[in-house]
């Protein structure tokens, strides 16, 4: 047994959960899978005063179909994204994601909502949930407030959140058939956290040429318009390499990092999201 | 404690248990179920994975209490499994273990591969296996002796099962009881009893990361120059700090409240300043221990001011130098604790301008509870990112 003692409780409904994080006054952290703050709690690197798991509470298991996006409770596995066990409004996008995230025995309890609110810069869904726009429903004591992914992350394992608030949902639009996505990460062994990655989604129906830059060192990086990157590919039949090439460099002499070697791997992992895009 | 019923390899279990036990340890120390090991305990070796509700689970980071209600199953209980018998009979035909250390936590993933997967190549038996570390194989072996169950499998057109139905939540939670939220007694605030022990001063390495940050404020620089000699107003305008008293050599004793995704920690520690009035410089040194982690952080904040527009403004260039050891200096990868000091200094340089105006002097500063990432650190993101995205379409 490595954690500090803490208190645990599992409440059933949203306000319950809000009324035990007012309780715990700032020393109360909230649970659902457990897969980023079990370690944590085995390192004693977090010790928190109460755990409230939130696994129990019904809503935050549910998907809701709306006209135009597909809201996702905060307690959705990795897994049930990867298994298809859920719709994905990003053409298939999403469960290619998922299925990349750390390991088989860690998706079937890690959660898209802890994977957000714990902000590790190199987790896949906050990169790849940034490219899509996603917004985010935010349980408070009044009721919801909604912010977009871009705006809640402030900074590694930073968000958002007052004492008395949890992340319940994540709203994501439906893309168009005809959109592309394009994802690479590197990673020093598949499963481990990522040195580098990228996502770009590109949909023309909805005018979004979007490109994200993740693995930094803070929130991840936003290129809200790639139109210029993607000439020399696309429709014509040129060919990508210097598209490619030019976007990468592009990427690389951000600085990043401050440290050439990480920045040609954000440069690189660019390109190669960009040219599953154009391709 | 916490009572918790749950079902293992097909028994109902009633245990009481602290809330931090892990599912591995009600396993281990409870149920004396010991074919369940612990390598890392932080979710990457998967030597402890087990199956829960049907599906492997890592048991060094699920809490048992989390698990209340759920279906458990350990390597003790496949004796009569089929499939088990055919992993095991092929894990020693193809040398697929040495010490064994591994292998319980490799045959469950290994039975979740050719159930869940059914036509797994040897690539992919690799990559879902990356979860799992053996020392001694080299992996080959296990791998054969997977890929060789597969292909027995369909050879004999066995289809992959799909298992039980499986909700969307986390694997083995949600099943409990639900608990009711009651009101409780105020916590006392985690102040340690006795006085922080004053830290030695002695100077950081060259090698320290540091943040540079320059800021003009609209008042002359004698009036910035005695504020920074001020150290109780100055010690509010620093996020998350407060003064907590002065010992008798002369040093400040603060206290400095951080929280930072999962961590929260509480430094309390003594903090001196050198100036030289001539140069109009001078250097704060502070340490403080925060008592949970046991880590230790350093830090210097050198200031220089600096006459603009005549007298009327004052240009204020502030390198601040830091170090971190202890438990949370392992967590604090270089450029994140550099942000997060980069955010400390924006907002500091906002309170500082803020107490000195007159009209909302002195309970002016915004004074955080605890260093909490909002406002200003939104704004010093903002400004980086701008800033390099500016450049990346100058071009």
């Amino acid at each position: 047994m490595k954690p500090v003692d803490f208190r645990y409780s599992r409440p059933g409904t949203i306000p319950e959960a809000i009324e035990l994080l007012n309780e715990g006054a700032g020393g109360a952290k909230i649970m659902a899978g457990g897969q980023s703050l079990g370690p944590m709690l085995n390192l004693r690197l977090a010790q928190p005063e109460q755990i409230v798991d939130i696994t129990a509470i019904p809503a935050l298991t549910m998907v809701t179909e709306e006209r135009d996006a597909v809201v996702f409770g905060a307690c959705i596995t990795h897994a049930a994204f990867e298994d298809g066990r859920v719709p994905d409004p990003a053409n298939g996008f999403l469960r290619r994601v998922a299925g990349g995230i750390a390991y088989r025995a860690v998706r079937n309890r890690g959660t898209i909502g802890g994977s957000l609110v714990h902000a590790d810069p190199a987790a896949d869904w906050i990169t790849t949930l940034t490219a899509l726009d996603a917004e985010l429903i935010v349980a408070t004591a009044q009721g919801e407030r909604r912010v977009a992914l871009e705006a809640f992350m402030m900074m590694a394992f930073g968000v958002h959140l007052d004492d008395g608030e949890f992340l319940a949902g994540i709203r994501i639009r439906k893309f168009s058939p005809a959109a592309r996505f394009g994802y690479y990460k590197f990673c020093r062994k598949r499963g481990e956290f990522a040195e580098a990655m990228a996502a770009v989604v590109i949909d023309p129906a909805l005018n979004i040429y979007r490109g994200v830059i993740g693995a930094t060192q803070s929130r991840p990086l936003v290129l809200d318009d790639i139109r210029d990157l993607l000439r020399g590919g696309g429709e014509s039949s040129a060919p990508n390499g210097a598209a490619l090439a030019r976007a990468r460099d592009r990427v690389a002499d951000l600085g990043i990092d401050d440290d050439p070697i990480t920045d040609a791997m954000h440069g690189n992992a660019f390109a190669r999201a960009l040219e599953q895009v154009i391709a | 404690m916490n009572g918790l019923r749950l079902t293992v390899n097909g028994l109902p279990v009633a245990e009481h248990v602290e809330p931090r036990t892990s599912l591995a340890d009600l396993l281990r120390e409870n149920l004396n179920l010991t074919g369940t090991h612990l390598g890392c305990e932080q979710g990457v070796c998967g030597a402890c994975t087990v199956f829960v509700d049907g599906v492997p689970v890592r048991s060094c980071i699920s809490t048992a209490v989390s698990c209340s209600g759920a279906d458990v199953r350990t390597i003790e209980s496949f004796d009569a499994d089929p499939l088990m018998g055919e992993l095991r009979e092929a894990f020693n035909k193809h040398h697929a273990l040495q010490c064994g250390f591994c292998t319980p936590g490799m045959l469950v993933m290994a039975r979740d591969i050719v159930e869940r997967l059914g036509d797994a190549d040897e690539e992919r038996i690799r990559l879902e296996l990356a979860g799992n570390l053996c020392r001694c194989t080299g992996y080959a072996g296990i791998v054969k002796a997977i890929r060789s169950v597969v292909l027995a499998r369909q050879a004999a057109g066995t289809a992959p099962s799909l298992g039980a139905p499986q909700g969307l939540g986390p694997a083995g939670s949600g099943h409990g009881q639900v608990t009711e939220a009651k009101p409780r007694q105020a916590m006392t605030p985690p102040i340690p009893a006795s006085s922080p022990k004053s830290a030695k001063l002695g100077k950081l390495a060259a090698t320290a990361p540091s943040v540079k940050q320059s800021f003009v404020i609209e008042f002359p620089p004698e009036t910035v120059w005695s504020r920074f000699g001020d150290v109780p107003a100055m010690v509010p305008c620093i996020p998350g700090a407060s003064l907590v008293g002065r010992t008798d050599d002369g040093n400040f004793q603060v206290s400095m409240r951080v929280k930072m995704g999962p961590i929260g920690a509480q430094f309390a520690g003594t903090a001196n300043q050198q100036r030289n009035d001539d140069m109009l410089t001078g250097v704060i040194h502070g340490s403080g221990r925060d008592e949970r982690s046991g880590s230790l952080a350093r830090g210097e904040l050198s200031y220089a001011l600096h006459e603009m527009n005549g007298g009327a403004a004052t240009r204020v260039d502030l390198e601040v130098t830091y170090s971190l050891s202890g438990a949370l200096g392992q967590f604090a990868r270089g450029g994140i604790v550099t942000h997060f000091i980069a955010a400390i200094t924006a907002q500091f340089a906002d309170n500082l301008k803020r107490s000195l105006s007159p009209e909302e002097a002195p309970n002016a500063t915004q004074q955080p509870r605890e260093l909490r990432l909002a406002g200003s650190m939104a704004t010093a993101l903002k400004s980086w990112l701008g800033a390099t995205i500016r450049k990346l379409f100058s071009r």
